[in-house]
This record gives structure tokens, C-alpha cells and sequence, in this order.
């Protein structure tokens, strides 16, 4: 490799990682943070069978695991303006993640719900619980433990699917390897550079997963 | 003391209860016996209320109602009063054994934590589970998770503790260490109502033995009077295959 490449590299190694911290990082927490508590409530409102709300929570499902994320974040960043709506990219993008990821995750967490034996709920009322205490100190925290792989590969996937609000203007890690690349003419270079510093992300996360899920199993280290 | 008369149940077109009347008074230990299908543990879930009746009264001490009428509230003050002891134990799995005891004495009866403690201890020992109270039910055998099970209900002291075939699951030596429990519990006089295949129990333990078929009472009576001279052909034919089951 020749001398001018490695200075590139090593140039835009603080740049890109600037940019990982100051965007991409930030991103991906507000989306996810949003779309968690979203998909709860999806998520409950359908499981308590609550009358109007669940099949309109359905019907969200339905249109926003239907149509593509970024179709959706075509029509927020440069379709609402036109009925006076004008956000700025930032914004537009954790809106639209939000709602896609939402809907996504809005279903797994009412399957999980749903994966609860109902043998768990029934011993719940004979020790005379009542529902809240129910959902809140059985089924939910059960729910959890199952839904909790399925909703930290959320997290991973979303942490590249970031990349994607490249398209509609937010300088984020990617879009920021872009430009660099646009200016020294090195493509290949720095997107490899970008796809490893997505790889140490998502290592560290998968890393965080394993300790907690091990912190959430139901065991008592046996000392015997 | 526990009372229900006329009582029809059903999944769907299926009638499963037909018009079934007992009762329950304080101290006895009544066994339900019967073959597959007849019907044993939906009679215990619709006077739970697991399961919703088709019609009938229920009376418990001096409350009588019409079982299809009772109001949430009223569901929920009388099951406060049954102990449920499932065929599959249904112990909280995201909790210890201590904690599952708890449960019923500190969140929904809002026990002083220190006295649920105690209380919890006691049963524990009673059950034989003081050991493992610390343990998760994933942790914990077949007969050790019944044996919770067991003290999760009693905990509370329950008027009458219902029991749903409370060793089927479990193999014979399991199965003894729990029947010892229940003989243990019958003793103490506590009031129960047990589901169960071991004819065993039914005949050394129980006061009265009743025999279901086909979602109807078949014979109500004393357990000597039961085993010794039934008086239903239906008993006697029904006895016979169980005898010859157990050689
Ligand atoms: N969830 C259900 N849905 C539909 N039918 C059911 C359901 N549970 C039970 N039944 C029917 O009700 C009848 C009585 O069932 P039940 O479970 O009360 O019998 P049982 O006497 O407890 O039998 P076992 O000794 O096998 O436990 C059976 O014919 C069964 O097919
Ligand atoms: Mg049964």
C-alpha cells in the first residue's frame, strides 16, 4: 500500500470516528429509545385487546412493516414539505426509523407476551393477584427474557441501518466517508474503513449482549 | 362451607359438566376420581373461575350466588380464600421459591414483609424446601416444584385447597414424596380437594371419594363405604380397571 493511502487512512480515522460519536451513535440511541417505548405500547394496547386501539395498532403495523424504510423517509424528508411541513434531516430520520422500527418490534414484543404460559397468569389470580400485578410482576419480566435477543438484534441492525439517513442528508459516519472518499478518490478505502469501525460497534454490542443476557437468566449460581 | 349446586360447564357445543352438585365442609379431604375425560379438572377450574360456568350456584360460607353473575370483586375476594395446586405446578419462573411464596402473602395481601418472611420459612420447612428456597424453579425437580407449588398455596391458609392430579407429572418416587406432603397437610386439617389416579391416597387419606363420568357426580361417599361396597355399577366397573391397572 502506498504511503498517501495510509495517510488518508490514518487522516480520516479521527474524522470518521468524530462522526461515529457526534452522529451515528446519537442516532441510532434516540431512534431506539423512541421505537422501544412506541412498540410497548403497540405492543400492549393490542395484547389487552383494548377496543379502537389495537385494530388501529394493527393497521400501523400492517402500512409500516408494508412499505420500505426508505420510501418513508423519502416522504417525511421531501414529500411534507409540500403540505407545509418542513423538518430538518436529523429529525426526519428519527421520525421515520422510529416508526419503521416501531412496528417491527411492536411485534415481538407482543409475541413474547403471548409466548408467556397462560398456566402463569392463572396461578397468578389463585395466589390472588390481580391483572396489573400480574403483567407487571409475571408476565411482563418473563416477556422481557424472551423478547431481549430479538429486540438487541434490533439494536444491532439498526446501529448499519443508520447508514441509510446518508440518503436523506444527515452527515452521519457514512455519508461522512462518502465525502472523504469523494475528495481523495480512495472509495475503496474508506469505506472499508467505515464498515470496520461499524464492526467494532456492533462487537462491543454483541459483547454487552452476552453479559446481560447472562445477568437475566433465572439461575442461582449453585455453591454446593 | 364450600357449596355449588347445578352446575354446567361446557367448551364450545361440548357439555362437559352436567348438573353437578357437592359439597365441601371444613376439614375433609375429598378425593375426585375418574377416568380421562370426565371432566375432574374442569369442575375444579370453573369453581375457581379459570374457567367461565354455564350456570349453577356457588356458596362459600354464608355467600351464595349465582355462578355465572359473580362481579370481578367478587371473584377475586373468593379466590382469595382457594388454594390452587396446578397439574403442572405453574410456579413463577422468573422468581425464587422463597419469592414465589412471598407473593401471594406481601403483593396481594400486603403482608408486613418481616411476617411473610416467617410465614414463608414455616411452610418451606413444612414442604421440605427450606434448602432450596434460594433456587429458581428451572432449577428444581419435578417433586420439588410441586412441593413449592404446594406451599405457595397453603401460605396464605386457604379455607380449602384445590389439588389437580398433583402427581400425574411426576414418577412414583416424586410422586411419594408429595403424597407424603398431602398426607402431612390432611393431618394438620387442612380442607382439600384432590384430583388424583392414586387410588392409594384416595382410600388411606381421604374422608370421601367422589367418582365423575362423562361430566356427571356417579357416587359421593364416604372412602370405606366407597371402596368396599360402591353402589353404582359404573363404580364397581370403574374400580375393577383400576385395581387391575395397579396388579
Ligand atoms: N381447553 C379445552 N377446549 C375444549 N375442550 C376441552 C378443553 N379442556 C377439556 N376439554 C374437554 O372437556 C372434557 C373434560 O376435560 P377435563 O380436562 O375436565 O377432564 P379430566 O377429567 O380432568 O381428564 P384427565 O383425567 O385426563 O385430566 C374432555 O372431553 C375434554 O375433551
Ligand atoms: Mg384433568
Amino acid at each position: 500500500m502506498s504511503e498517501r493511502l495510509w495517510e488518508i487512512l490514518a487522516s480520516s480515522l479521527p474524522n470518521l470516528l468524530l462522526y461515529c460519536v457526534k452522529v451515528t451513535i446519537p442516532l441510532t440511541a434516540c431512534i431506539y429509545a423512541l421505537s422501544l417505548v412506541l412498540a410497548f405500547l403497540l405492543a400492549l394496547v393490542q395484547v389487552l385487546n383494548i377496543r379502537v386501539l389495537s385494530g388501529a395498532a394493527r393497521i400501523y403495523v400492517w402500512i409500516f412493516r408494508g412499505t420500505p424504510l426508505i420510501v418513508q423517509m423519502y416522504i417525511i424528508f421531501f414529500g411534507l414539505p409540500s403540505v407545509g411541513i418542513t423538518l430538518n434531516a436529523f429529525p426526519s430520520a428519527v421520525i421515520a426509523f422510529s416508526l419503521n422500527y416501531a412496528a417491527y418490534m411492536s411485534e415481538t414484543i407482543r409475541a413474547s407476551i403471548q409466548a408467556v404460559p397462560v398456566g402463569q397468569t392463572e396461578a397468578g389470580y389463585m395466589i390472588g393477584l390481580n391483572y396489573f400485578q400480574i403483567m407487571t410482576r409475571i408476565v411482563l419480566p418473563q416477556a422481557a427474557k424472551i423478547a431481549f435477543p430479538t429486540l438487541f438484534g434490533s439494536l444491532i441492525g439498526l446501529t448499519k441501518d443508520s447508514s441509510l439517513a446518508a440518503s436523506i442528508t444527515v452527515v452521519e459516519m457514512f455519508k461522512a466517508a462518502q465525502q472523504i472518499a469523494a475528495r481523495t478518490f480512495e472509495p475503496l478505502a474508506l469505506y472499508c474503513e467505515a464498515a470496520l469501525i461499524y464492526l467494532m460497534l456492533n462487537t462491543a454490542l454483541t459483547l454487552l449482549q452476552r453479559y446481560l443476557e447472562k445477568r437475566l437468566s433465572w439461575k442461582q449460581p449453585l455453591t454446593e | 362451607m364450600l357449596e355449588v349446586k347445578n352446575l354446567r360447564c361446557s367448551y364450545g357445543a361440548n357439555q362437559v359438566l352436567k348438573d353437578i352438585n357437592f359439597r365441601v365442609d371444613k376439614g375433609e379431604v375429598i378425593a375426585i376420581v375418574g377416568s380421562s375425560g370426565s371432566g375432574k379438572t374442569t369442575l375444579l377450574r370453573s369453581i375457581s373461575f379459570l374457567h367461565k360456568a354455564d350456570g349453577g350456584t356457588i356458596r362459600f360460607f354464608d355467600f351464595e350466588k349465582d355462578i355465572t353473575r359473580l362481579k370481578g370483586s367478587e371473584i377475586r375476594r373468593l379466590r382469595m380464600r382457594l388454594g390452587y395446586v396446578f397439574q403442572n405446578f405453574n410456579l413463577f419462573r422468573n422468581m425464587t421459591v422463597r419469592q414465589n411464596v412471598m407473593e401471594g402473602l406481601v403483593t396481594a395481601r400486603h403482608m408486613d414483609r418481616a411476617e411473610a418472611e416467617k410465614i414463608t420459612d414455616a411452610v418451606l420447612e413444612k414442604v421440605d424446601m427450606l434448602e432450596r428456597a434460594d433456587y429458581y424453579p428451572d432449577q428444581l425437580s419435578g417433586g420439588q416444584q410441586q412441593r413449592a407449588a404446594i406451599a405457595r398455596s397453603i401460605a396464605f391458609r386457604p379455607d380449602v385447597l384445590l389439588l389437580d392430579e398433583p402427581t400425574s407429572s411426576l414418577d412414583p418416587e416424586l410422586t411419594r414424596e408429595v403424597l407424603n406432603i398431602l398426607t402431612q397437610l390432611a393431618a394438620d386439617g387442612i380442607t382439600m380437594v384432590v384430583v388424583t389416579h392414586e387410588m392409594g391416597f384416595a382410600r388411606n387419606v381421604a374422608n370421601r371419594v367422589i367418582f365423575m363420568e362423562g361430566g356427571v357426580v356417579v357416587e359421593d361417599a364416604p372412602a370405606a363405604e366407597f371402596f368396599n361396597h360402591p353402589k353404582q355399577e359404573a363404580t364397581k366397573r370403574f374400580l375393577r380397571t383400576v385395581t387391575d391397572d395397579c396388579g
